[in-house]
């Protein structure tokens, strides 16, 4: 799906839905991954659901500027990530470096190659969200990115702007980073619902 | 000899309806080992990106988002009349 959309939708009718469009149809595929990530990254199903809107309204005011040369999937994750970013933009986020958390994660013993073990799914996506929100903005987005199969490490790679190599390197520690803070989590659920010790 | 306990008398009825209980009991126990079995078997994720996928698929997305959406899209695009109906003054 590369030609621009622009060339093929001539116009949607009024009162023509959103579902009978070639438009919709790009919605209908892509809109889990965006709706996704907006909520994992930005942590408030509203603020999502509105990120989710803004981005669509966005590509398809834009369609005619989609040349085909990336997939839809990569176009409307960048446009996605800006919009994320721009709503998380604080001062603290713009002017402190990210490098300063990797300290906390090197003394964390190393369980970025074990298993996660979860035992409860009632309660999972508040501890994954608790997770998330515990890490740099940098590692929440590359684990979010590098979680879609859709996309190559070079493609993380150019979303993020950096190198694919980069991209594996802060991938080692982003999981490390992450599977030590879910574990924490599992302290914050019910005994009688508690997992096993993570092997 | 069809009078199992002194002093009850064990009618087809009664026989079915214990019967019936007795499944029902049974069955229901069945479901409270199984939902424990369940709730002892963890689930493993190799990776944090495994969790992440299962946790993707498992989180819907608000239908809400595309009607507003299509309210949104609406407007932008309304087409031109055609020539005709101009001219036809519809």
């Amino acid at each position: 799906m590369s030609e621009p959309l622009a060339e093929r939708e001539q116009s949607t009718e009024p009162g023509m839905t959103l579902a009978s469009t070639e438009f919709g149809d790009i919605y209908q595929e892509h809109s889990r991954a965006i709706y996704y990530l907006a909520l994992r990254f930005l942590g408030d199903p509203d603020k999502a659901e509105d990120a989710t809107h803004d981005v669509f309204l966005k590509a398809f005011r834009k369609r005619d500027q989609f040349r085909g040369d990336s997939s839809w999937r990569t176009w409307l994750y960048r446009i996605a990530i800006n919009h994320c970013r721009n709503l998380q933009q604080t001062w603290h986020e713009r002017h402190m470096l990210s490098n300063a958390d990797d300290a906390v994660w090197e003394n964390t013993a190393a369980r970025g190659d074990s298993p996660l073990r979860v035992l409860e799914t009632k309660e999972l996506g508040q501890r994954i969200q608790k997770s998330l929100d515990g890490l740099p903005a940098e590692y929440r987005l590359l684990l979010l990115l590098v979680a879609d199969e859709h996309l190559s490490y070079e493609q993380v790679a150019t979303l993020t702007d950096q190198t694919a190599d980069a991209v594996r390197g802060k991938l080692h520690r982003a999981r490390k980073a992450f599977a030590a803070l879910f574990e924490k989590t599992s302290g914050d659920v019910p005994a009688h619902t508690r997992s096993g010790s993570v092997s | 000899m069809s009078r199992l306990i002194p002093g009850l008398e064990a009618s087809p009825n009664t026989i079915m309806k214990s019967q019936h209980k007795l499944n029902s009991q049974e069955s229901e126990q069945e479901s409270a080992v199984l939902r424990e079995i369940s709730k002892e078997t963890p689930m493993e994720f190799a990776t944090p990106e495994e969790l992440l996928r299962h946790d993707a698929l498992h989180t819907p997305v608000p239908p809400a988002i595309a009607h507003r959406l299509g309210e949104s899209v609406g407007p932008i695009a309304a087409p031109r009349r055609p020539w005709w109906r101009r001219w036809l003054g519809h």
